[in-house]
């Protein structure tokens, strides 16, 4: 398979994460579709890593996937605490930092 | 009759198509369903297909640290705490900010889109032998050797998230007054 049909499943994959992260209201259903754009790109990197026949892409997707892992911990660990003084999940009304 | 080889090379491309196409329905899924415990399930098996996309581009290691570290560990994270705060459906309105975030992301998909069709890439020669690439052994070689310096940031990394972790659980806030 080509190296357009890679990059449209990653292109694909990337948008419906970025939609997904501005129109759900859930914390948790956010995360989850920033996920998915850290997975595309993973995907994008060790295709083309596959196609250049170098290991670079791999070592920088493995690095991706250690931040994503130490970034969905810290903000599932926000959003419990939220949730443990607010009683609610809805991003639009957690507004105590608001100006 | 039929060279062995193309129809490997038929298996393979179809064999990509499909689960490629199939990742994308699994992650369309996720947005759209309104239930969170869905949506993780759809998850996993986007990130089932990935690992397999992986195997298929020539990525063993990675494929099956996929599957431990997001298929595994991080998606039974969020299956926890979506067991502990109750999976409540949320309402879906349509109001004017929406249609305009619909607007921007089919603007960018179309930009990614053409910028993906416009022409091929030069093709470059590595130095890493065939039967090796992807291995655990080359990913560790190049990892302990070339990325030395990104592998132990990545080690301080997980070290502050967890400190991060253990002082957000541990010590109780003051529920928050309302104005």
């Amino acid at each position: 398979m080509g190296q357009e049909f890679v990059l449209l499943i990653s292109a694909s994959v990337f948008c419906v994460g970025a939609c997904g992260f501005i129109i759900r209201k859930n914390p948790l259903i956010m995360f989850m579709s920033v996920e998915l754009m850290l997975n595309s790109v993973n995907f994008l990197l060790i295709a083309y890593s596959s196609f250049l026949n170098s290991l670079d892409g791999q070592i920088f997707a493995l690095i991706i996937m250690t931040v994503a892992a130490a970034e969905v911990v810290v903000g599932l660990a926000i959003i419990l605490t939220i949730f443990r003084t607010r009683h609610e999940m809805d991003v639009d009304h957690i507004n105590a930092l608001k100006g | 009759m039929f060279d062995l080889a193309t129809v490997f090379e038929f298996t393979r491309d179809t064999v990509i198509f499909t689960v490629g196409i199939t990742a994308v329905l699994a992650s369309l899924g996720v947005i759209l369903c309104s239930s969170p415990i869905y949506c993780a399930l759809y998850l996993i098996s986007h990130m089932i297909c990935l690992a397999l996309l992986f195997l298929l581009y020539n990525a063993e290691f990675l494929a099956a640290v996929q599957i431990i570290v997001y298929a595994g560990a991080v998606m039974i994270l969020f299956l926890f705490i979506i067991a502990l705060l109750g999976g409540q459906k949320e309402a879906q309105e349509h109001t004017f900010e929406r249609s305009i975030a619909f607007t921007f992301i089919f603007t960018l998909l179309g930009e990614l889109y053409l910028s993906a069709t416009v022409g091929p890439t030069k093709q470059v020669e590595g130095k890493i032998a065939p039967e090796l690439f992807g291995t655990a052994k080359a990913i560790g070689l190049e990892l302990y050797s070339k990325h030395l310096v990104a592998f132990e940031l990545a080690s301080a990394l997980l070290l502050v998230a967890a400190v991060g972790v253990i002082c957000l659980a541990k010590f109780s806030f003051a529920p928050l007054k309302r104005r």
